[in-house]
């Protein structure tokens, strides 16, 4: 597997793209926050210095208007003109105080203010003082004042102060404008650069994935590959084993043939000789008839002793050859059942193991009333298996039970069953005379049998059983204790995974 | 097998590789008191060779009544391909074959019924038991009647 980029650092880099990607957003993100605020407060500010210049406008406009209905009640001595003059320093000092608002944050303003306001106080107070001469009756008092140009100064001060200070906020005015535009410049270039670099991030990292995406479908295929391979490899493995156990089977089975052969041939002539044996004493008995008519009398006597001593013999040992004949005919057989099991094809069905063992049950009631033996059986789970080895298994396991029980017990057999979620179990238990932990093992093995030898049996039964068990995929096991019981345990697979054709 | 039918006396051709079987088959069909000649062979090629002859046409037996003696595990062949050939021969298909053997595998058994031969019996180990197939065969012998030879 070649890839050029391991999987550790394309995940890297993909977090570190990721991770870029999201430090950039909440970089514009910020970026923008901040220059849309800087806009807004530029706004801001321009709107105060708008309103400072307009309001200064007005205060040098109210001033003004005073002084000209001052004007007017000197030329005119109507005291008309003084309501107009009364109502502006009120209104004046409403302005200086709403300016007082504007200007705090500025030191600049505040003095200009300050300026601003002493000079208008310092404006009131003479045309007051004008005013009242006037009103006090000493016109000409008045007048002079006015002529003294006192009046005029202040005025020509307030508006140079005014205009001084309105020009500084246009020229402030203009600053905050070109701000405000540099702003707004700046998030066009924030926005348009952030949201290209995250195009570039997101192209690189579609990239990336399509990259690794490729190479992981190239791994992919080479897994198949070598998924494929290793099937082949197990296939092969399996096709090896059966062919194994196959070459065993025929091999037991040819074996057991090809010994039966001569069995039959000793088996035959022994019986011809038992045969001929009629003819030969019948030839001695002849003979010896023929000597004593020969010899005298006496001898006859131990002569027929000796014949049939002859005879006993004879029979003996024509009498062990056949029980061995027979005793290794059973064997003979046994192997051939074995084998032939082992190549017996099996058919996967759903069994109902109730039936199957209600069945069992009813073949050997007969025997089971004899021994007053209780079968008790639980309602068992059903299973995927082959029928006839299912009731081979438990007819023997059955068998068994019924056949070793104990002389001091009423012999109790109990047959349950339950599911786990691979596996169906089903035990059967009986109280018999059970057997010895150092026989688990050998009351599985071939003409194998354990404990005391009071009952007919080849000792193939149970062998038989776990080469069922086995093939069916399924395990078997025993439990007991001797004097007790025993419990034999038959596991199978809930759905059919043994082999159709023949022994694994 | 006092063969009415024919001129002749039926020969049982026997193929039996072991000589104790042949003889103890041999005795017993003579108890029954089946007089007829048996042809022994110990191996399939020899039985073959003379039931189909030199060319293996099978003209030989022609016109022969014959009934033939099978053993299946023979160490050349196996009778299954003996019979095949017997039941396949235009000239000898209708002969009676008797497999007489120690298989009692039922697939085998099946196999050779398929092929058409007349009779399987299975060699039992139990003497009591053979020597009582074999005089049952005789007997069997002495009432069959194998086709007349055109």
């Amino acid at each position: 597997m070649k890839l050029a980029l391991p999987r550790w650092r394309f995940l890297n880099l993909q977090t570190l793209l990721l991770g870029a990607g999201f430090l950039l957003l909440v970089g514009i993100g910020a970026a923008t926050i901040y220059l849309v605020e800087r806009a807004a407060s530029d706004s801001r500010e321009l709107a105060v210095t708008l309103s400072i210049e307009d309001k200064l406008s007005d205060i040098l406009l109210t001033v003004r208007r005073a002084e000209s209905s001052q004007r007017g009640y000197l030329l005119t001595n109507d005291s008309t003109y003084l309501e107009d003059f009364r109502g502006a320093e009120p209104e004046a000092q409403e302005t200086i105080a709403e300016l007082r608002g504007l200007s705090e944050a500025s030191a600049t303003r505040a003095s200009t203010l300050d300026r601003v306001a002493t000079l208008v106080d310092g404006k009131f107070r003479e045309m007051r003082r004008i005013v009242e001469l006037n009103e006090a009756g000493q016109r000409d008092e008045a007048l002079a004042q006015v002529r003294e140009g006192e009046g005029r100064r202040i005025m020509v001060k307030l508006r140079d102060v005014i205009e001084e200070a309105v020009e500084a906020e246009g020229e402030l005015a203009t600053v905050r404008a070109e701000t405000s535009r540099r702003t707004n410049t700046r998030l066009l270039i924030v926005t348009l650069v952030g949201t290209a670099l995250i195009i570039g991030i997101g192209a690189i990292s579609i990239m990336l994935v399509q990259r690794n995406y490729r190479r992981a479908e190239i791994a992919r295929q080479e897994l198949a590959g070598t998924n494929a391979n290793l099937e082949r490899i197990v296939e092969y493995r399996t096709a090896d084993l059966t062919e194994a156990n196959e070459e065993i089977q025929r091999f037991a089975y040819i074996v057991s043939h090809d010994l039966r052969s001569p069995l039959v041939n000793v088996m035959g002539f022994t019986s011809e000789l038992e045969a001929l044996r009629q003819d030969i004493f019948a030839e001695l008995e002849r003979l010896r008839a023929e000597v004593a008519a020969l010899k005298n009398e006496a001898d006859t006597a131990i002569e027929e002793d000796r014949s049939a001593q002859l005879g006993r013999d004879f029979d003996e040992a024509v009498g062990f050859i056949k029980t061995s004949i027979a005793n290794m005919d059973r064997l003979i057989n046994a192997v051939l059942r074995l084998s032939r099991e082992g190549r017996r094809q099996f058919n996967p069905e759903t069994v109902d193991m109730n039936a199957l063992i209600g069945g069992i049950i009813e073949t050997v009631s007969h025997r089971a009333s004899e021994l007053q033996a209780t079968l008790r059986v639980d309602a068992l789970p059903p299973v995927e298996t082959d029928l006839l080895a299912a009731q081979q298994i438990f007819g023997n396991l059955i068998d068994n039970a019924l056949k070793y029980g104990r002389h001091d017990e009423k012999l109790q057999i109990d047959i349950r069953g339950r599911l786990t979620a691979t596996h169906a179990i089903y035990d059967v238990q009986d109280n018999g005379r059970g057997i010895d932990p150092a026989d688990f093992q050998r009351v599985f093995e071939l003409f194998r049998r354990a404990g005391k030898q009071d009952r007919p049996g080849e000792g193939i039964g149970l062998a038989h059983v776990r080469a069922l068990v086995r093939r069916m995929g399924g395990t078997m096991g025993l439990n007991s204790e001797p004097g007790k019981g025993s419990t034999f345990t038959v596991t199978l697979p809930r759905r059919w995974t043994g082999d159709k054709r023949s022994a694994v | 097998m006092n063969s009415r039918t024919s001129e002749r006396p039926v020969e049982i051709v026997m193929i039996e590789d072991d000589d104790g079987h042949a003889r103890l088959i041999e005795k017993n069909i003579r108890r029954a008191g089946v007089n007829n000649p048996i042809t022994p062979f110990k191996n399939g090629t020899d039985g073959i060779n003379y039931l189909f002859g030199a060319d293996g046409s099978g003209l030989t037996s022609k016109g022969k009544p014959l009934l033939v003696l099978l053993d299946l595990n023979l160490p050349d062949m196996t009778g299954v391909e003996i019979l095949g050939r017997i039941k396949s021969n235009e000239h000898m298909k209708r002969v009676p074959v008797v497999v007489l053997t120690t298989t009692d595998d039922a697939l085998e058994i099946q196999r050779c019924y398929d092929l058409g031969c007349n009779v399987y019996i299975t060699k039992p180990v139990n003497y009591e038991n053979f020597a009582n197939a074999i005089r049952q065969l005789g007997l069997f012998f002495s009432v069959i009647q194998v086709p007349s030879p055109e």
